[in-house]
């Protein structure tokens, strides 16, 4: 049994334009001590697909739909407080601004702590103890001393640790990194991967990474689903996904990314922007902006199948099996070129 | 034409001019006072946001500048197009010295220097519509009636590839792609020969980033263009680079024509800066060994001794890189480094990185 497995999530948010399906029909699962990629542009739904499963999502609002089995338990019917249960201890969430994420007026000790109590009948000092352990894990440096310090007194790279230390402190079996890298610096970037990398092996954890860095997907993802106006357009095992790719979108992706190891005279350049979620196109959602739309991709929507030589490879795309090997050996060889 | 400046004695630069470049910026120098008190400020230390910076831009090129967050390249920015005053150092302009020039002098040059900035949000006023503030700078330079403003505009709209119709928006009705597009078009709008451009993609999406970095290259084919491009993001500034300069706490560490930079980093910060980038490829990204950097960026207002980048360098010598400030030497055609310990090749990992050779350690101190 998978350890989540997520079936036709559907999320939609009541707004004052309308309803907005943010999420619309998404489907993978993570296995034990794997990591997912998740990959798209803002407004693809990566991150609510998250706070959905995490039940995160303001009540009032939204409505979703679908499953979510956590070790087989169904969290989007759970109740509020089972959700609790789970939430910070068996699963929890790294996000993108550590900043915004901590509360400023408590020392991180403190919140650490709290994150301990919650889940578990220990002592304050046996919680801070293991708040201490975790921040020597994530390489806090004097972490005796810093550990009564307020977030505002650490850098963001620190307080990125920070924030995993808290994530990681109930030796969770999931966890959700939400863009943890985005706002940092590329140095620090590689100290927070490194680490996440490292502590994936101790703890054997699940980690399900949303990013739109596809560098970062491919170093550190198992499985990449590749999300476009809140559906999945692609989804693979990473080495898949890199040297076959079956999705316009997913070429346009990688085709547009400029990069260290390629020389590229010009970008590939996906026409248009995203659309709108409040009245998507219909058919194919990225017909719009696609090079090689054709008259069904208007009418039609194309469901997520595998593709003809590896059914495990599944992409939502009406052309034929030739041109999308053919275009993706393409886009792959062009960026294969030593620079 | 060569220049003294430098007033603490060790910044002395000398700069070889040979009178063509549109941009020469020499020994730039910006603190920012640390006050205290509310009536009597008294400054009890300084930021050294941007401490002594040399380079020159020839027409055409593009310079670009990285380095991580709170490495003064912003602030470098703000000082070239005079919207900082410089504390020392020298600007000029095609040719002529704009450090000091009066507020009205500025105005004239102004039509010759333009910036796009990073937040496509923030830089746009959401009250006026998109022809108001694409044709300000018209304007206020008094180029042309108000007719022909208008016209020019949406000939602007057209090059950057929005709708001429669009002119009567306002900047809400627009997704950030197309925001940074009408940036763009103000830059564009005076004819500048040289545009500043301050982070203008980071704000965006990868699909669209592409969209306006193509923009860009394309509008410096048509109109023979000089850019500036800041970026912190390393395939960025390769791709749309002539030659980039890569700073730390507000100095050079490195400056190189492209592919000399990313092929031959000879600063162990450029090398730990390129080593970091992750690949978009499963086998080469996971094959690579990133050279991990200790700690974070020292802050500017107290900024390690010598070399600056000594605290987390990998190459670090006691006695040495912490007692004598490392100089700006060349290593080869237009490629300079500040470093006792230039790397010998690349890639290097972290191992090799700690074993210094010296062989070219001992070369001449750089000239130009």
């Amino acid at each position: 049994m998978a350890l989540l497995e997520v079936k036709d999530l559907r999320t939609s948010f009541k707004t004052e334009d309308g309803i907005v399906t943010a999420v619309d029909g998404v489907s993978f699962s993570v296995e034990k001590g794997q990591t997912l990629g998740i990959v798209g542009e803002s407004g693809s739904g990566k991150s609510v697909t998250c706070l959905t499963i995490m039940g995160l999502n303001a009540r009032r609002s939204t409505m979703s739909s679908g499953e979510a089995l956590w070790k087989g338990k169904d969290l989007i019917r759970a109740k509020p407080s089972q959700l609790r249960k789970i939430r910070g201890d068996e699963m929890s969430m790294i996000f993108q601004d550590p900043m915004t994420s901590l509360n400023p007026v408590h020392t991180i000790g403190k919140q650490l702590v709290e994150a301990v109590q919650l889940h578990r009948d220990v002592t304050v000092r046996v919680a801070k103890a293991r708040a201490l352990e975790l921040l020597k894990a994530v390489g806090i440096p004097k972490a005796e001393a810093r550990i009564d310090d307020y977030p505002h007194q650490f850098s963001g790279g620190m307080r990125q640790r920070v924030m995993i230390a808290m994530a990681l402190i109930n030796d969770p079996d999931l966890l959700i990194a939400d863009e943890p890298t985005t706002a940092l610096d590329v140095t620090t970037q590689a100290q927070i991967l490194n680490l996440m990398k490292r502590l994936q092996d101790d703890f054997g954890s699940a980690i399900i990474m949303i990013t739109h860095d596809l560098g970062v997907v491919a170093e550190t993802a198992d499985d990449v689903v590749v999300m476009y106006a809140a559906k999945v357009v692609e989804h693979a095992k990473v080495h898949d996904l890199f040297n076959r790719p079956q999705h316009p979108y997913t070429w346009g992706l990688m085709g547009s990314l400029p990069r260290l190891d390629a020389d590229l005279e010009r970008l590939v350049q996906i026409p248009g922007q995203p659309p709108s979620l409040l009245r998507p196109p219909g058919g194919c959602r990225f017909h719009p902006r696609c090079p090689y739309v054709m008259g069904v991709c208007r009418t039609t929507d194309p469901p997520l199948l595998g593709a003809e030589r590896d059914p495990s490879h599944l992409q939502a795309c009406h052309l034929d099996q030739e041109t999308k090997d053919r275009e993706g050996t393409k886009l792959v060889e062009a960026t294969m070129a030593e620079a | 034409m060569a220049t003294e400046q430098g007033s603490n004695g060790q910044m002395e630069s000398q700069m070889e001019l040979h009178g063509d470049e549109l941009l020469v910026v020499d020994g730039v120098k910006k603190y920012f006072p640390i006050t205290r008190g509310i009536i009597f400020q008294k400054a009890i230390a300084q930021v050294q946001a941007v401490d002594g910076v040399s380079f020159t831009i020839n027409p055409g090129e593009t310079l670009g500048i990285v380095g991580e967050s709170g490495c003064g390249k912003s602030t470098l920015a703000r000082c070239i197009v005079r919207l900082l005053e410089t504390t020392a150092g020298r600007i000029l302009f095609e040719g002529r010295d704009i450090t000091h020039v009066s507020r009205q002098g500025m105005r004239p040059i102004r039509r010759e220097m333009t910036m796009i900035f990073q937040d496509p949000y923030a830089s746009l006023n959401p009250r006026k519509r998109v022809g108001f503030t694409v044709g300000e700078p018209l304007e206020v330079h008094k180029l042309g009636t108000p007719s022909e403003v208008k016209t020019r505009v949406q000939e602007l709209l057209e090059v950057v590839g929005l709708n001429p119709e669009h002119y009567n928006r306002f900047p809400h009705e627009f997704s950030g792609g197309q925001r940074q597009r009408i940036g763009v078009a103000r830059a564009l709008a005076v004819n500048p020969k040289l545009i500043v451009c301050d982070e203008p993609v980071s704000a965006l999406d990868v699909s669209v980033q592409a969209q306006i970095l193509n923009l860009l290259k394309d509008l410096q084919d048509d109109f023979g263009l000089t850019y500036v491009f800041i970026a912190h993001d390393l395939n960025v500034v390769r791709h749309i680079s002539d030659r980039v300069m890569v700073m730390y706490l507000g100095q050079v560490s490195e400056l190189a024509p492209r592919d000399a930079l990313y092929r031959e980093p000879k600063h162990p910060y450029t090398g730990a800066l390129l080593s970091a980038v992750p690949i978009p490829n499963p086998e080469r990204g996971r094959a690579r060994e990133p050279i991990v950097l200790e700690g974070d960026v020292p802050s500017p207002v107290n900024p390690p001794s010598a070399c600056r980048f000594h605290p987390r360098c990998p190459r670090f010598v006691e006695g040495h890189c912490d007692v004598e400030e490392p100089q700006l030497r060349s290593f080869g055609e237009g490629h300079i480094a500040k470093c006792h310990y230039p790397l010998e090749r690349w890639p290097m990992t972290s191992a090799e990185m700690r074993r210094r050779g010296s062989a070219e350690a001992h070369e001449e101190p750089v000239q130009a």
